[in-house]
């Protein structure tokens, strides 16, 4: 019984919100600019065996998952670039958490319009510097304090 | 006879232009000479005109360059106010100082200097010298206390009492200035340990006390979801998968734990930064209780 539910609670929101041929998401506006190569793949810069594997796996996601399945995100940066960002920034024990966190945030499905500040290109503008656990580097918009 | 009538006037013509043209000319340079635009009068009218039209910083060279030759308190004053105007608060404190003994309008410059420290951001040296009474104007002595408390506001020292902050603004304005006070001293701000402490006790409450309530409720789910799945496959000797899900639960647990302190960190920052907007727009409205400048 109580693994039919866990399994129609898993099924309804994969029907609803994945991509079909048939009912396909809102278009998004596609940039033709030549992105920047270092963008891509942040943590090689930094050549030790930690950010390393980071990087690889990031690189395994990007190159399986997120190039065939689109820019879906709803954040900006996306939740890939966020968790690498946050390792490059806070380090192997800060940087999980701080993803993991992100993780949470993205699977509310009652973001809503106001919790966060949207960002020019149309997402949730949620940087990693506000979630370092430093005051200073918080950056705060007009549109919201980050509250539901 | 009229052709030749029609050639000679067609002559006299080509003779006289010429004569008005080279002597024309002569007569302009002798008023321009006369006219002088780099006298230090000239300067005077130009940079009253630039003034006017608010192009402070050519303004201040042309008054420089007058005040080389004539000394004039207005003069000094509408110079000093030049670098008010254009933001350079402490090169318009110095220039104001210069007005400050002998002058009709040393109160008001010396009104003009504290508002030059005041604006700079530098609250310490405007209460200093404030607190010290240095060339203190005696005919704007309300308006200078009254920065002196609003500077209070907008920065993180320790405020004074209360009854001394609130009597220095008007009656109209006391419950605006009671309100500000109250929450500058008891900011509504949420503790990120309490948070965190609420999160390790029940994930996701430590969001809910924060505001996020979708995400709080999220965050319990999540873990809840991953702890049944870890205990129901435990139960099941499926250890591999128990083992997974056990991983799964206490990486979203911890995680939420830390972003209930980020979470209240961030709302801590939208508070300070909506009050430092609030008083901000509020004062800038009322012009900080000042009188208008009118020279």
């Amino acid at each position: 019984m109580i693994k039919s539910i866990i399994f129609c609670l898993l099924l309804v929101p994969t029907l609803s919100k994945a991509q079909t041929d048939w009912v396909k998401w809102d278009a998004v506006e596609v940039s033709y600019k030549i992105s920047n190569a270092s963008s891509k793949n942040i943590i090689t810069q930094k050549q030790n065996t930690g950010s390393g594997i980071i990087s690889f796996l990031r690189n395994i996601y990007g190159f399986f998952i997120s190039e065939l399945d689109g820019d879906n995100c709803p954040f900006y940066p996306s939740c890939s670039h966020f968790f690498v960002q946050a390792i490059s920034e806070s380090g192997m024990i800060k940087g999980p958490l701080m993803f993991a966190d992100r993780f949470i945030r993205d699977l509310n499905f009652f973001k809503g319009k106001n919790s966060y500040p949207i960002h020019r290109i149309g997402k949730f503008y949620d940087p990693v510097s506000n979630y370092t656990l430093n005051e200073q580097m918080i950056e705060i918009a007009l549109s919201g304090n980050g509250g539901d | 006879m009229n052709r030749i009538f029609y050639y000679s006037n067609k002559l006299i013509l080509l003779l006289i232009m010429p004569m008005f043209i080279t002597y024309g000319d002569i007569l302009c340079q002798d008023s321009l000479k006369e006219l002088d635009l780099f006298s230090y009068k000239s300067r005077l009218k130009f940079g009253n005109h630039l003034y006017l039209e608010k192009d402070y910083l050519r303004a201040s060279y042309e008054f420089r360059e007058y005040l080389k030759y004539e000394d004039n308190d207005t003069i000094r004053f509408k110079f000093a106010n030049c670098f008010y105007n254009i933001g350079r608060y402490l090169e318009a404190a110095d220039n104001f100082k210069s007005i400050f003994y002998n002058s009709t309008i040393q109160d008001e410059s010396r009104l003009a200097y504290y508002k030059s420290l005041f604006f700079s951001g530098d609250f310490n040296l405007f209460r200093n010298s404030s607190r010290n009474e240095i060339y203190l104007p005696e005919k704007y002595l309300s308006e200078v206390n009254r920065l002196y408390f609003t500077s209070f506001l907008m920065d993180n020292s320790v405020l004074p009492d209360t009854a001394n902050f609130i009597s220095a603004f008007p009656d109209s304005n006391k419950n605006d200035i009671r309100n500000f006070y109250i929450q500058k001293k008891f900011p509504q701000y949420k503790s990120p340990t309490t948070a965190a402490l609420l999160s390790s006790v029940i994930p996701g409450l430590g969001k809910i006390y924060v505001g996020n309530i979708t995400d709080g409720l999220t965050s319990f789910l999540v873990t809840g979801v991953l702890t049944f799945l870890a205990i129901d496959n435990f139960n099941h000797k499926h250890s591999f998968r128990g083992w997974l899900f056990t991983g799964l639960g206490a990486f979203f647990y911890a995680g939420n734990i830390y972003g209930s302190a980020a979470a209240a960190q961030i709302f801590n920052a939208g508070v300070k930064f909506n009050f430092d907007n609030n008083v901000k727009l509020y004062f800038e409205k009322r012009n900080y209780f000042l009188p208008e400048n009118n020279l």
